[in-house]
């Protein structure tokens, strides 16, 4: 009997594994949609795009690596600099995320995950923003590839999506505050977010030690003004494209080459991310749809993705001074691999600073500069998983350089996250030490995070004192507290 | 034909949502509408003159006061078409008042 199961599915399924990722994701994505109610010509529309789009990002992907890595190489050898891994940015790794099925079941866990602490009266988040599932899916096929069994490596998304969630709640007073508008839905339950309880730490050291430094914050809004169009995706590409060209002692016509390529391929990708979005979007409405009627009368709160805080100049200003600093850091910091490209304006990065320093400009690049190194190690760390699976979308990448030449990107969400994956995975896979600093890792993680809970409670009931309206849930039980 | 500008963190996801969701719903409401989505850091008063409406997802710090009209769209996010309906009413009242073509 179960022989048989094992051979039909085989019969079955082993085909439509053969096809490759963008014909898998195209059924798989369809059927997901269609199965949560959306008309099957949307979903197969969908379906459709997702498959474009991570055809067009293999190619993108294969003309970077093929035009920088031999440079990259030269880079290497004449600056004795182990900076092989080049980095991507977000957009590439979105892809190769969004095409593994796996996403689909993280997707499908995390949804149910939501609606169980909604009805559970845990939280008053609903995420409606599904794209960016691909950041918790991304922490669990990490996990798993270092070694975890879906069945950890699941649990493991499930917890963290679950503390996602309880900072979203957590967070909400202080979007409105930022916002300057009390009355609207709008909060994210976005990975980013997840620095929070360290930069809080770093947040009360500059409270204790150098207030004073508060006093220098300058004009976000007019410093980026200032910078203009230098620092736009392409002018990046360029600069970049420049400097590793004459560090690899390239001849003039590569330089240019390298300089254009770059930016090319930058500006692309983000052209390619947005229909990655849009093939998403049919199943994003879907499961929305299927939740609002099924938790009908709740008023919640709408986990969106996080750029409706991008209005805030801060998040822009501290992203393109950091940039530089990171590239500084990249070229002097002890089991760091990657040349920062693709990922230098930090998006991942400054909206965590800009919410628990909300908006101190100072404090946002000092801290930002102090955590940037963890943004390297677990891109450093994530490079051979995010290498080996990207070669399964475009199997002709990196073909003809060296076999140590990897992709990656240089400030994606959760580092921290990252590196308790790979605890995790090492520890299961056998290693007792790696298991112990999983377990002495978690606790720390959650012993952090409900400190940093108590201080953003403590920061909900200011805001209630002064007249805001605050969800109670997120105040201090006890006003007692609140006071010493 | 009325060009609309929309702004987000990459330039990728939300003002895409809103970019489609305003080219769709005003093509409905009978109008030309065309709707261009870019990254808030990329936002300046030159960029601005070449468009007749500024879709932003929430309060944008800018070191100018821009002369379009300024539509608050986050509700489109939300994904519920009851809250997305008021973004939409004043978009079309925008361009009743300013006679937009």
């Amino acid at each position: 009997m179960l022989q048989a199961i094992i051979h039909w599915s085989n019969v079955i399924f082993n085909p439509i594994i053969k096809l490759g990722a963008a014909p898998i994701m195209l059924i798989v994505l369809t059927l997901i949609a269609w199965a949560v109610g959306v008309n099957f010509f949307h979903a197969l529309e969908g379906g459709i795009k997702l498959g474009i789009a991570l055809t067009a990002i293999s190619s993108i992907i294969g003309l970077l690596t093929g035009a920088f890595q031999p440079a990259v190489e030269a880079f290497v050898k004449s600056t004795g600099l182990h900076l092989g891994t080049t980095d991507l940015g977000w957009a590439p790794l979105a892809t190769i995320t969004w095409g593994s099925p796996y996403t689909l079941f993280f997707l499908l866990i995390l949804v149910i995950v939501n609606i169980a602490m909604l009805v559970m009266h845990l939280t008053d988040t609903l995420d409606v923003d599904i794209f960016d599932v691909w950041h918790m899916s991304f922490t669990g096929l990490l996990a798993i590839y270092f070694g975890a069994n879906l069945l950890t490596g699941t649990l493991f998304v499930v917890f963290i999506g679950i503390m996602k969630i309880f900072n979203s709640d957590l967070m909400k007073p202080t979007f409105n505050d930022l916002l300057d508008n009390w009355d609207n839905p709008m909060t994210t339950t976005h990975l980013n977010y997840m620095m929070n309880p360290l930069i809080m730490v770093f947040n009360k050291i500059f409270d204790v030690v150098f207030p004073w430094l508060d006093k220098y914050d300058f004009d976000a809004a007019k410093l980026n003004e200032k910078i203009g169009f230098w620092g736009s995706r392409y002018a990046i590409g360029i600069y970049l494209g420049i400097f590793i060209g004459i560090l690899g002692h390239q001849p003039v016509g590569t330089i240019f080459t390298l300089a254009f390529t770059a930016a090319t391929c930058l500006e692309l990708f983000s052209i390619i991310g947005s229909w990655f979005i849009a093939s998403v979007e049919p199943l994003s409405q879907g499961i929305t749809d299927f939740a609002t009627k099924h938790l009908n009368g709740r008023v919640f709160n709408i986990g969106l993705d996080w750029p409706f805080m991008a209005g805030r100049a801060e998040i822009w200003a501290a992203a393109n001074v950091l940039a530089p600093i990171m590239l500084a850091e990249a070229l002097i910091l002890p089991g760091n691999s990657i040349l920062p490209l693709g990922g230098i304006i930090g998006m991942g990065v400054t909206p965590a600073l800009l919410i628990v320093t909300r908006g101190r400009l100072i404090r946002m690049i000092v801290i930002g500069a102090l955590e940037l190194p963890l943004f390297l190690w677990a891109g450093s760390l994530s490079a051979p998983f995010v290498t080996t699976t990207a070669k399964k979308i475009a199997p002709n990448m990196l073909k003809g350089v060296g076999s140590h030449a990897m992709i990656s990107s240089s400030t994606k969400e959760g580092p921290i996250e990252q590196f308790l994956a790979y605890l995790l995975g090492k520890g299961q896979g056998g290693d007792m030490k790696m298991l112990m600093f999983f377990f002495l890792a978690m606790v720390a993680y959650v012993a952090l995070f409900m400190w940093y809970r108590h201080e953003m409670l403590k920061r909900n009931t200011e805001y209630a004192k002064q007249g805001h309206k605050v969800n109670p849930d997120v105040m201090l039980k006890n006003k007692a507290a609140a006071a010493k | 034909m009325i060009k609309i500008i929309a702004a987000c963190g990459a330039g990728v996801n939300s003002s895409h949502q809103i970019k489609d969701a305003l080219e769709k719903e005003m093509k409905k409401r009978g109008y030309d509408v065309h709707c261009d989505a870019v990254m808030i850091k990329d936002l300046n008063e030159g960029l601005l003159d070449g468009y007749d409406i500024y879709a932003e997802i929430a309060k944008t710090d800018m070191s100018f006061t821009p002369k379009i009209p300024v539509v608050d769209a986050g509700a489109i996010l939300y994904r519920m078409p009851a809250m997305a309906k008021p973004v939409y009413d004043k978009v079309e009242a925008i361009i009743k008042k300013e006679g937009l073509k």
